[in-house]
């Protein structure tokens, strides 16, 4: 066994020496480094996986735009002739830059044979009917059924269609045709929209006459009307109506640039309404006109910013009649209108003339009519209020069956739901020479 | 005599309250000093990178999101992007924007394309991640998100001179759920 030496003894005492240094000094000095070099490291990988992130999102968005250009890619293949060689320029194309790659990304909107571009909505309506004229009897009756179809055919262009299933038979200028409970088809409307800006707008084909208001805000639907019918002086042709509520031929429209005073304008050519015996024929000249004469209408209308839901307008129309064993006939209509329309309160007004000046001779024929019509929604309830006035001569020569009509309608409209509407209304119609017309009407508008 | 009277007040008083209920429009909720959420978030309108628009007034806005305009002062059609029924950010814009509830904002399309006087119906999306795709690629596109989903895919517009960062800027959106 060996002892150790004093060298020995020295060493021992300085290394039990330098420990306790370690152990009190270098120690903490060591650990501070490797803790501060642990947190240093931690930082660093709270930033890197941050900077990941980034990364991974912004790669995820590039997966996601690419494979939306695959897709686009793969569907513009399929749609080209197989026999088209694909486009050198674009294989050799350099590098993008990020507009460039924002505008390869736009969706161009072309045709996909694969699915239909059509939208269609329905609307209909169920009448519960009686009135105190002679020999007419308290009756249900089918109303129109409208299939109010769309297409956005491209960017531009839109294609817009009413269909309407209708019965019972038509009444012009009170001559009736057609059976009382047959149904008939009408292509009530049947236009394409070229959407040029919002200062200008064509539609071609048949569409409603923008004279006044109601005739282009209301068509063939109950359930958007407040009231069960249109006034007097804008029902359709085929149901006594004496305006060319139709008309089959070109419309423009669009902004007039005016600031807040929100001023529009609509021009319209097209074949007028049908004036030559026999009168009980389609008084829509759909596909031929019986003269070269074309009738024109020009309409006005501001939508002021300073009053939501205010439209003031006015329109004039000149068409030239035909009618058998008559001389021509220069029709002229002035409208003008000032409606508050919001969606708890509508007030609409209307006022127009229609002027008949048989060529010839000096005598002018002058039917003034007007309506107002008032409501206001409480809840699920609207209840309404209308006066009606139309006044024609008894010599009138287009038409003499209208004569006087005149007096108030009070309803009441119950939303049942956001779809379906039930109307009670009550009409009082004075008439010239024949006792007045006492109506009751219940009746079910609906969409689907 | 004094009846009279009394059956005028009455016949006064009717014809007072009918004008008030039928003229006083309800009040604006635009309008309406509305205080801010602490933890509520500004709501951006966006549009492509490449629409020349920086700035909207708020009725220009309305018009656009009402579809009263359809095109750009580019030329290029309107396309309307909107959430889905019940997100917050819808219901920020139908109030402060359209003035309308659900209902007559869908009466409102549906009457306008009925018409023709509206071009386009809105595109319907579920999430804001779908919006800002869809405006992203659509170069005609406007729609909104809350500015903690915007990204530089998509432009924030100004709403009448105010950027979404900005004080006195309109439109604010509630927290989501925390579902």
């Amino acid at each position: 066994m060996k002892f150790p030496g004093p060298l020995t003894i020295r060493v021992t005492c300085a290394l039990k020496l330098t420990g306790r240094m370690m152990v009190s000094r270098i120690f903490p000095l060591l650990l501070g480094i490797l803790v501060n070099t642990t947190i240093l490291r931690g930082q660093q990988l709270v930033d890197a996986t941050a900077a990941d992130k980034q990364t991974l999102q912004l790669l995820l968005q590039r997966i996601d735009q690419l494979e939306a250009r695959v897709k686009q890619l793969e569907a513009a293949k399929q749609a080209a002739p197989v026999s088209l060689p694909s486009a050198p320029a674009q294989t050799s194309a350099p590098p993008a830059s990020e507009a460039e790659l924002q505008a390869d990304n736009a969706v161009p909107e072309r045709m996909d044979s694969s699915k239909t571009l059509l939208r269609m909505r329905g609307f209909g309506d169920i009448t519960l009917h009686g009135d105190s004229q002679r020999h007419d009897t308290t009756a249900f009756s089918l109303g129109q059924l409208n299939l109010f179809i769309t297409s956005d055919i491209s960017e531009k262009f839109k294609f817009l269609s009413e269909i309407v299933f209708e019965g019972g038979p038509d009444n012009i200028f009170g001559e009736t045709r057609g059976e009382n409970n047959a149904f008939g088809v009408d292509v009530e409307r049947m236009v394409l929209q070229y959407s040029h800006s919002d200062y200008f707008r064509l539609a071609v084909g048949r569409y409603h006459t923008a004279i006044g208001y109601y005739n282009t805000a209301y068509h063939h639907s109950t359930w958007f009307q407040t009231t069960t019918g249109r006034p007097f002086l804008f029902q359709f042709e085929d149901r006594g109506g004496i305006l060319p509520v139709h008309t089959v031929g070109a419309s423009a429209s669009g902004l007039i640039p005016s600031g807040h005073l929100g001023l529009h304008y609509v021009a319209e050519v097209g074949n007028g309404r049908a004036s030559r015996s026999p009168i009980t024929d389609e008084p829509v000249q759909n596909v031929v006109d019986d003269q070269n004469h074309k009738a024109f209408n020009l309409a006005l209308f501001a939508r002021p910013d300073a009053v939501r839901g205010l439209q003031v307008g006015f329109s004039a129309y000149r068409d030239l009649l035909a009618p058998a064993n008559l001389p021509r006939i220069g029709e002229s209509i002035f409208a003008a209108h000032a409606v508050l329309v919001r969606s708890k309160f509508e007030w609409l007004n209307e006022v127009l003339v229609v002027r008949h000046a048989p060529s010839g001779t000096p005598r002018v024929f002058n039917t003034p009519g007007f309506y107002t019509q008032v409501s206001k929604q409480f809840g699920s309830y609207r209840p309404y209020f209308r006066y009606q006035y139309v006044n024609a001569p008894s010599t009138e020569p287009i038409f003499p069956d209208v004569g006087l009509r005149q007096g108030p309608s009070f309803g009441l409209r119950y939303d049942a739901s956001e779809t379906v509407a039930v109307k009670l209304q009550y009409d009082y119609t004075a008439l010239r020479g024949q006792p007045a017309v006492n109506a009751l009407a219940l009746q079910v508008g609906f969409t689907f | 005599m004094r009846r009279r009277a009394g059956l005028q007040f009455i016949l006064a008083s009717a014809v007072f309250s009918i004008a008030a209920l039928c003229f006083g429009s309800a009040p604006n909720s635009s309008s309406l000093p509305k205080p801010q959420i602490a933890s509520e978030q500004n709501l951006a309108v966006v549009v492509n990178l490449s629409n020349p628009v920086q700035n909207l007034s708020m009725p220009e806005l309305r018009r656009i999101f009402l579809g009263e305009r359809s095109h750009w002062p580019n030329g290029r059609r309107i396309t309307l992007v909107m959430m889905e029924t019940g997100q917050p950010e819808r219901d920020v814009v139908l109030r402060d924007i359209c003035q309308m509830n659900e209902t007559d904002f869908n009466n409102h399309f549906l009457h306008g394309v009925f018409t023709g006087e509206v071009f386009v119906s809105p595109k319907t999306l579920a999430t804001p991640v779908g919006v800002r795709k869809f405006v992203f690629n659509v170069p005609g596109a406007i729609g909104y998100l809350r500015v903690s989903d915007l990204d530089s895919t998509v432009k924030a517009l100004r709403i009448d001179e105010r950027g979404p960062e900005d004080k006195g800027y309109r439109l604010h959106v509630p927290p989501r759920s925390s579902k």
